[in-house]
């Protein structure tokens, strides 16, 4: 296990690695330039010089990235904003701010809003889908079927705002979305998220519903299941320890891609909601061609897939006793 | 006025991506034929012309609003978190507008009317809008009695001093640059060397410069000319920074402010907290209010969401309102058609003058008679539309804006007001008297979903007047980048400019003074007048704004309509709501948004 566990986290500082190189060559290869949106309106090759020495992009593309790793890994003193210890991402060229700082200042948005999703569509989605395969060819096993179909067609920026509308701005029924401290105000970090988690959570648990349905469909057909069945072990039984265990494996695999890349930042949900978590702050990274914060962003949302990944690699072996780690 | 071409873009830029990602290409908006009207309301609100008040003027405290109350909450809602709250990194409108309620400087606008549209320069922090006495090359200013800082130290002579030197410093970087090169008499960024490391390092401005003789006096020495200088000086990027309470790159974070609020707290990218400055002294103040006792800013709200809550109405949205979000595209034709809506709404015009430039540098293009045939072929209709409407866009005449000082709105040369579509037969005629009937026309457009769409239509009324057009796309990323080159290809192209204070100062020089052609220039068009050079050189030096501003605008008729060398198309608009509690709601044409200094709750 641990041998498995530190071969893939080597694997991982591997990806980043590479990550970290492509994200820098396609931030110099874009023919934009983040002096240009600092620079004012007359703008000049002096004061785009001016900023570009400031900012050290005079310097080498290999130099820079050798300065970024440095940083990185040790931290920094030479910022003129102020010392930069490791994790050192830099400054943000358009707020100013260190960016590992802005990082886990906007961590907790997403986090809240990943795990309660989270629970919301495991919950409902897999409840949904276990209930179509105990109840295959219903009625219940039709509208399931027909109403996960629908729902994940949907798009969130086309619910939200439709949620926004009906729920809170007509009916007033729930709180306007704002992420609020949990440490400061429990009761209003819920409210503020419930809409958000019910969004986010419909379009994941209409996916999750088919997917456990098919999966348990397909564990009730194998042999083990039959057996188990013909040996005189009761519907029920059959159907939790044995179906349900083995259509587990897909749903984790799965699972820990989603938690990943929701951890990296749900860009859409945050965007439409207006949350200031990571998606926001990719998008803000982009739109003012901030290389530190870019690469922050980035390489902080794939460690959170790789790291996912190997969990749910880990979880194999507790879920399958087939599945030896070596 | 802040964002110039580069600035418009990157916030166009980030708008028209916003409105991709939520509402697709849901873009309406309404081009009734209500022109007429518009017209006559939009000449009325005209900015009239603006003049440098003396003591008087400049006396606190500001006339109340009527029927202002005191206390309360009121509850913003901003699309983008402040990046910069120190004054000299200052330049974008939304960080300018929030800067009206904290920074102080030597001078800035009084509001002379209660709509927004009349104004007069006073002093703020000084007794007066600054005394010159050899035609504006020597300013003098004296500071007013009982101005302090936030933590009640008084501002002096010596904190003005250090506002400025340190604009010098490598790290400001994004702010305005007119004061720093009219001291060193500098073009672009070779201001610098006058004092590389600002005041950090114990040098100082030499007193042929900048002369502190006491505590209340400043003496700001050019080697030319700058009738200007009132006007720069109340721009935000010049407000009072504190000696004492500078921690240089994290002043950006946490300044010592001079203004009516005060930071409670700011967690940027989220929130912000203004709380009243109980040093800040109504009696030296012509100029602000201190009505509402908090501020609460949040940020991410996009268009969308605050036209939303901000209609619904409801809880604390009731006391609600965005210095700078406008009403979205897709709701605004609705708001503006329900009177209910409607009366919570205001709307004014944003600074950016949009401009079809003409390629002067080609050879094709070196015909009059030709540019004439363009500037009457070209239909402006489909950039109003593009853009919403005409509650987002307003038909150009001129170069001229109308919120800056000296606007004819009768001027209108080539009939576009009253044929937007464009006169192709008009242009036909002239094509064929040029001998250039299906003559060849590069059109470089911008790849925004808006210049997708009005470049289209655009090329199509230049095709119906006898052009061969050919449209060029442009990354909207390199835009300014491309058109700024000197040995570009395209014939025409688009761009947009916004007056960095309420005179044609900053818009005729920079664009069409002929002696600043150069790559990454702002004379797009690449013209070289001699009449417009010396037309520009003989109305600098003008000490008296409304003379000046006459004269800027017989310039602006002498290009559009002699030179033709540019088709203005339109200046941008835009409508803000608020919620039915907010009092003292008026869109005030110098801030270009809502004016947050007057507002207060119901």
């Amino acid at each position: 296990m641990l041998r498995f566990l530190v071969r893939r986290f080597i694997g991982a500082v591997v990806i980043l690695f590479l990550l970290s190189i492509v994200t820098f060559l396609l931030f110099f290869g874009v023919p934009r330039d983040p002096a240009l949106l600092m620079c004012g309106k007359t703008c000049n090759p002096d004061s785009i010089a001016n900023i570009h020495h400031v900012l050290g992009l005079d310097k080498p593309i290999t130099e820079q990235y050798w300065i970024f790793l440095h940083n990185l890994v040790l931290g920094s003193n030479q910022f003129a904003q102020g010392p930069c210890p490791a994790p050192c991402f830099g400054y943000s060229y358009h707020t100013n701010e260190q960016v590992w700082g802005t990082l886990m200042d906007r961590l907790p948005t997403t986090v809240s809003l990943t795990l309660g999703a989270a629970v919301c569509f495991l919950i409902v989605g897999l409840g949904t889908g276990l209930l179509a395969a105990w109840r295959r060819g219903t009625l219940i096993d039709k509208t399931a079927t027909a109403g996960a179909m629908v729902i994940s067609s949907l798009q969130i920026y086309f619910l939200g705002p439709l949620a926004l509308a009906i729920l809170v701005y007509q009916t007033h029924w729930f709180d306007k979305p704002a992420y609020n401290d949990f440490t400061q105000d429990p009761a209003s970090w819920f409210t503020g998220l419930i809409i958000p988690w019910v969004i986010l959570s419909t379009i994941f648990a209409a996916q999750y519903t088919r997917m456990a349905r098919s999966s348990m469909i397909e564990q009730l057909q194998e042999e083990h299941v039959r057996t188990a069945r013909a040996k005189g072990m009761s519907r029920g039984y059959v159907f939790f320890r044995y179906a349900w265990r083995g259509s587990l494996i897909p749903i984790v695999t799965i699972f820990g891609i989603d938690l990943g890349s929701l951890f990296g930042g749900a860009i859409i949900t945050e965007y439409t909601f207006g949350l200031p978590g990571l998606g926001n702050l990719a998008v803000q990274s982009v739109f003012f061609s901030d290389l530190p914060l870019l690469l922050g962003v980035m390489l902080f949302s794939a460690s959170m897939i790789l790291l996912f990944n190997i969990i749910v690699d880990a979880a194999y072996a507790f879920i399958d006793p087939r599945v030896r780690l070596s | 006025m802040s964002r110039g071409g580069r600035h418009a873009y990157g916030a166009l830029s980030v708008l028209a991506a916003g409105a991709l990602v939520l509402t697709g290409c849901s873009k309406g908006g309404s081009d009734s034929g209500t022109d007429g009207k518009k017209d006559q309301e939009n000449a009325k609100r005209q900015q009239a012309s603006i003049k440098f008040g003396g003591a008087a003027d400049s006396t606190g405290p500001a006339a109340p609003v009527p029927g202002a109350k005191t206390g309360g909450t009121m509850e913003v809602l901003q699309r983008d978190s402040y990046a910069h709250l120190d004054p000299g990194q200052i330049y974008v409108s939304d960080q300018m507008s929030v800067a009206q309620l904290l920074h102080r400087g030597l001078t800035g606008y009084k509001a002379t009317t209660d709509d927004g549209s009349g104004h007069e320069v006073v002093g703020d922090l000084a007794t007066d809008s600054g005394t010159t006495t050899d035609g504006g090359k020597t300013w003098k200013y004296t500071l007013k009695d009982g101005i302090k800082f936030q933590d009640g130290t008084p501002i002096t002579s010596k904190d003005i001093r250090h506002s400025v030197e340190r604009l010098f410093a490598p790290f400001i970087n994004q702010g305005p640059t007119y004061l720093q090169q009219w001291l060193a008499n500098a073009s672009g960024a070779a201001y610098r060397k006058l004092l590389p490391d600002g005041p950090y390092k114990g040098k100082h401005l030499p007193s042929s410069v900048l002369e502190t003789p006491d505590d209340k006096t400043i003496v700001f020495h050019f080697k030319s000319p700058h009738p200007d200088l009132p006007y720069a000086l109340a721009m935000s990027g010049y407000a009072v920074v504190s000696e004492k309470g500078d921690t240089k790159q994290r002043y950006d974070k946490a300044p010592v402010v001079s203004g009516p609020y005060k930071i409670q707290s700011f967690k940027s990218g989220k929130s912000m907290v203004l709380v009243k400055n109980p040093s800040w002294d109504a009696k030296t103040d012509p100029i602000r209010h201190q009505y509402v006792d908090q501020f609460n800013i949040t940020f991410n709200q996009q268009y969308e969401t605050s036209t939303k809550a901000l209609l619904a109405d409801s809880g604390a949205d009731q006391t609600g309102l965005s210095f700078n979000n406008q009403v979205d595209a897709g709701n605004l034709s609705q708001v503006l058609k329900d009177p209910k809506m409607k009366s919570r709404t205001v709307s004014g015009y944003q600074p950016y003058v949009g401009q079809m430039n003409i390629n002067m540098s080609h050879p094709a293009m070196k015909d009059k008679t030709v540019r004439e045939a363009i500037a009457y072929a070209l239909p402006v209709t489909p950039f109003v539309r593009a853009y919403g409407g005409t509650d987002a866009m307003e038909v150009a005449g001129g170069l001229i804006s109308p919120t800056v000082s000296g606007y004819d709105p009768s001027f209108d040369p080539w009939g576009k007001k009253k044929k937007p579509a464009g006169d192709p037969d008009k242009a036909r005629e002239l094509l064929k008297k040029a001998g250039k009937l299906n003559m060849k026309l590069t059109f470089g457009y911008i790849n925004t979903p808006e210049g997708q769409q009005y470049s289209t239509a655009m090329a199509a009324g230049l095709k119906k007047a006898g052009f061969d057009v050919q449209r060029q796309e442009i990354p909207s990323e390199t835009y300014y980048d491309q058109v700024s080159k000197l040995n570009n290809n395209y014939d025409i192209f688009h761009t947009a400019w916004g007056a960095d204070w309420p005179s044609a100062s900053t818009v005729l020089p920079p664009l069409y003074d002929g002696r600043v052609i150069a790559d990454g220039a702002q004379n797009y068009s690449q013209v070289n007048d001699p009449k417009i050079n010396s037309e520009i050189d003989r109305i600098n030096k003008i000490t008296d704004p409304v003379k000046s501003a006459a004269e800027w605008e017989k310039l602006d008729q002498y290009i559009v309509k002699d030179v033709v060398n540019v088709v203005p198309t339109g200046y941008y608009k835009q409508t803000q709501i608020a919620g039915s509690k907010v009092g003292g709601l008026v869109y005030d044409d110098v801030i270009g948004g809502v004016d947050p200094r007057r507002l207060f709750i119901k």
